[in-house]
């Protein structure tokens, strides 16, 4: 893991109407972290990431992804990183392939087709699958899907909303895999997730957010991972 | 780039619906009903332009082929008169379906247009007059909305719209994209239309009336591709959107239209048929009967004329004094008709303009006035055809007068009723009736139609304005 910042939130405050959803939120992600900022439902998991994906507008304080400002920068933050919805939503209409051509397409992404199948082996998943339309798709198989259009972005970031969420072991295993691979590879990886023990095993770090505030902290030493029952009882504490 | 984002949107957007059967079909359904009404109008205006032209040649021949007669006969013999169709017409048939385009021409009266095709139906059939420009005015739009309410909405309920702008891809590359796909499928319901312009062009029509023709149809189909792409991406579900747009097709090509009509004829009432008849006898009896030499509102028309001519008797004048009466008569009669005739036009001229109005509250009115004003299919044109024919109606009658007065001797006029023999006697020669003059009639020049529709483009630019300010508040307001 390095330490210079990739992502930074400086005094981070999103207000819709009279409502405080991030309040004063500061944290640093290096380059080649992965970092994983954990919440109950409500607690602002998904506004941060709006913010930082430039789709929400900060009322003060700052996200700012690579030295660009998310607010008023939008398009070069999400030129530069890729995003894993919580449910992979792609077209249900079209293929796989079909989805991935698509995206990188409209993401100005020029790939070859060579690219593309590598990228879903990668993934893992089933090649008579690949031009099947993606209604006929389980969440895993849409899930691979998803991941491989972000590896094939190339990006430097990623942003990860609850990558794990319906997933079953054995594909959160091999998920986690290619996480630490990822950023073993200098990616810097965000993700937003309620799951503690997920969080644990693949995130450097983990960063506690209730009611739109930071209320703990939790960094892994070496190469254990960090202890998944003082996060749950940290957790669990301000959420009871 | 906004550009090459925004075809790659629209790419999609098309892939979706042809493998959606639903928008598919409707795409198809639309295109082919634009089709089938344009070609089977064309035949029909065809079909009726020919008639007309027979009926018109055949009129002629019937009245110049009558044998000597007594003029007054023929007076009342009459003749037909046909206005044949403009090229727009086969596009936009405007008032011509319920005013009619044939007058029948006679002594003493002025007959209103006939053989209008709607008058030989029923009432409740004008709903389903399939004309191209009622189908690309009020149900084009609905086809519009029918496969655009959700191409925002879709992608925002299935949660693409997140993935699509965490993409770098900037709201109005996703607005223009979408915007460009329903613009291009429009085009399926307005491209028939623009061809059967295209072939009008060949014809003695103004290229620029064409032209500005089109441009009013290409305009409000993107007036409609933007409200139903704004409304798509300013709503969070497609129902709501669905719902909406349907309110505002109802509004601007059914309500308020028809509102329209109702208050014209509110705030300028006109005379109802029968009374105006009623009126319009009651005048022209004060006048005296033009049959009756001595019906005493003729009096100082005879003292007039024995003066000029310094003799006693009607009997010792160098004219028929019938026909000198008849003339004098129909010119009297005409001057009142045409009152009549004159203030109901401009009522209905008035209700008109106060209906074209609502252009300012729904561009389909504003697009259906300048459709009828380029195509010469409006009620001023009907006006002129009215007005003209009158002219040639009375010239017609006066001229049989002229020959009653001049041809005919007075005596055996007078005697014309003692006898089978003296009937026979009180004629004048065939050769007489090839006065009939050739009626030609011609819409308006290009530049009158095209200054008569100034008000009304100015009212489509005003739509133009409005929903584009309601495109950039979708931008603002496209949220995941």
């Amino acid at each position: 893991m390095q330490t210079n910042s990739v992502i930074c939130a400086d005094a981070l405050t999103v207000r819709v109407d009279d409502r405080t959803l991030l309040d004063n939120l500061n944290f640093n992600v290096g380059k080649g972290e992965v970092f994983a900022l954990l919440g109950g439902n409500g607690a602002g998991k998904s506004t941060t990431l709006k913010t930082f994906l430039g789709l929400m507008k900060a009322n003060s304080g700052s996200a700012t992804v690579l030295g660009h400002n998310a607010s008023t920068q939008p398009n070069q933050v999400q030129k530069s990183v890729a995003y894993l919805p919580e449910s992979v939503t792609l077209y249900g209409h079209l293929s796989g392939v079909e989805n991935i051509r698509y995206f990188l397409s409209v993401a100005g992404v020029d790939k070859s087709d060579d690219d593309m199948f590598a990228a879903l082996r990668k993934v893992a998943l089933q090649e008579d699958s690949w031009n099947k339309a993606l209604s006929h798709y389980s969440k895993g198989m849409r899930q691979k899907t998803a991941i491989a259009l972000a590896l094939l972005r190339n990006a430097p970031v990623l942003f990860l909303d609850e990558p794990t969420s319906g997933l079953d072991p054995a594909a959160i295993d091999e998920f986690n895999a290619l996480v630490s691979e990822l950023a073993a590879g200098g990616a810097t990886i965000f993700m937003v997730t309620h799951d503690v023990y997920g969080a644990c095993q693949v995130a450097h770090r983990i960063v506690l957010l209730s009611n739109g505030k930071l209320t703990g902290s939790f960094e892994r030493a070496g190469d254990t991972p960090i202890d998944t029952e003082a996060v749950h009882a940290a957790f669990a504490g301000r959420n009871v | 780039m906004i550009l090459n984002v925004a075809t790659i949107i629209c790419a999609e957007q098309w892939r979706y619906w042809m493998r959606t059967k639903v928008a598919a079909t409707v795409l198809l359904l639309g295109a082919i009903l634009t089709i089938a009404a344009l070609v089977v109008n064309a035949f029909h205006i065809n079909e009726a332009a020919h008639a007309r032209d027979h009926l018109q040649t055949e009129a002629e021949q019937r009245f110049k082929a009558q044998p000597d007669k007594h003029p007054h006969r023929m007076v009342h013999y009459g003749h037909y008169v046909f206005r044949a169709p403009t090229p727009l017409s086969v596009i936009e048939p405007g008032v011509d379906t319920y005013t009619g385009n044939a007058i029948f021409l006679e002594g003493h009266r002025q007959n209103s247009a006939m053989f209008a095709e709607q008058r030989q139906s029923a009432g409740l059939t004008r709903f389903s007059s399939l004309t191209p420009s009622f189908l690309a005015l009020v149900l084009a739009p609905l086809f519009i909305i029918l496969i655009g309410y959700g191409s925002v909405t879709r992608e925002r309920e299935a949660g693409t719209l997140t993935l699509l702008l965490s993409q770098g891809t900037s709201r109005w590359e996703l607005l223009l994209g979408k915007l460009l796909a329903l613009i291009t499928a429009s085009s399926l319901f307005l491209l028939p239309l623009l061809l059967a312009c295209f072939y009008v062009l060949f014809s003695n029509e103004s290229a620029l009336v064409v032209m500005l023709f089109c441009l009013s149809y290409v305009v409000y189909f993107l007036l409609w591709a933007t409200v139903v792409t704004a409304c798509s991406a300013i709503f969070e579900k497609s129902s709501v959107s669905f719902t909406v747009l349907i309110v505002i097709w109802m509004s601007a090509c059914v309500l308020l239209p028809r509102l329209g009509s109702s208050v014209a004829t509110n705030i300028a009432p006109s005379m109802g048929k029968l009374e105006a008849d009623f009126k319009v006898e009651e005048k022209l009896r004060s006048l005296g009967d033009g049959h009756d030499v001595n019906d005493p509102a003729f009096k100082k028309l005879k003292e007039d004329l024995l003066a000029k001519y310094n003799v006693d008797s009607v009997d010792d004048l160098p004219v028929n004094f019938r026909g000198i009466v008849a003339q004098y008569s129909e010119g009297r009669q005409a001057k009142v008709l045409n009152e009549f005739a004159e203030t109901r036009m401009s009522e209905e001229l008035e209700q008109a303009q106060i209906a074209r109005q609502f252009g300012w509250l729904s561009p389909t009115v504003a697009v259906r006035s300048i459709s009828t004003i380029l195509a010469g299919t409006s009620l001023e044109t009907h006006h002129r055809f009215l007005r003209e024919a009158e002219t040639l109606r009375l010239d017609f009658v006066q001229a049989l007068n002229k020959v009653h007065a001049e041809k005919l001797d007075y005596k055996l006029d007078m005697n014309r009723n003692a006898s089978e023999e003296a009937a026979d006697k009180a004629v004048v020669g065939a050769d007489n009736w090839s006065m009939l003059a050739e009626f030609d009639f011609k819409p308006e020049a290009g530049s009158t139609r095209i200054s008569n529709a100034f008000i009304y483009f100015v009212q489509l630019l005003l739509w133009m304005g409005l929903t584009a300010l309601l495109l950039q508040a979708a931008v603002r307001r496209l949220n995941p």
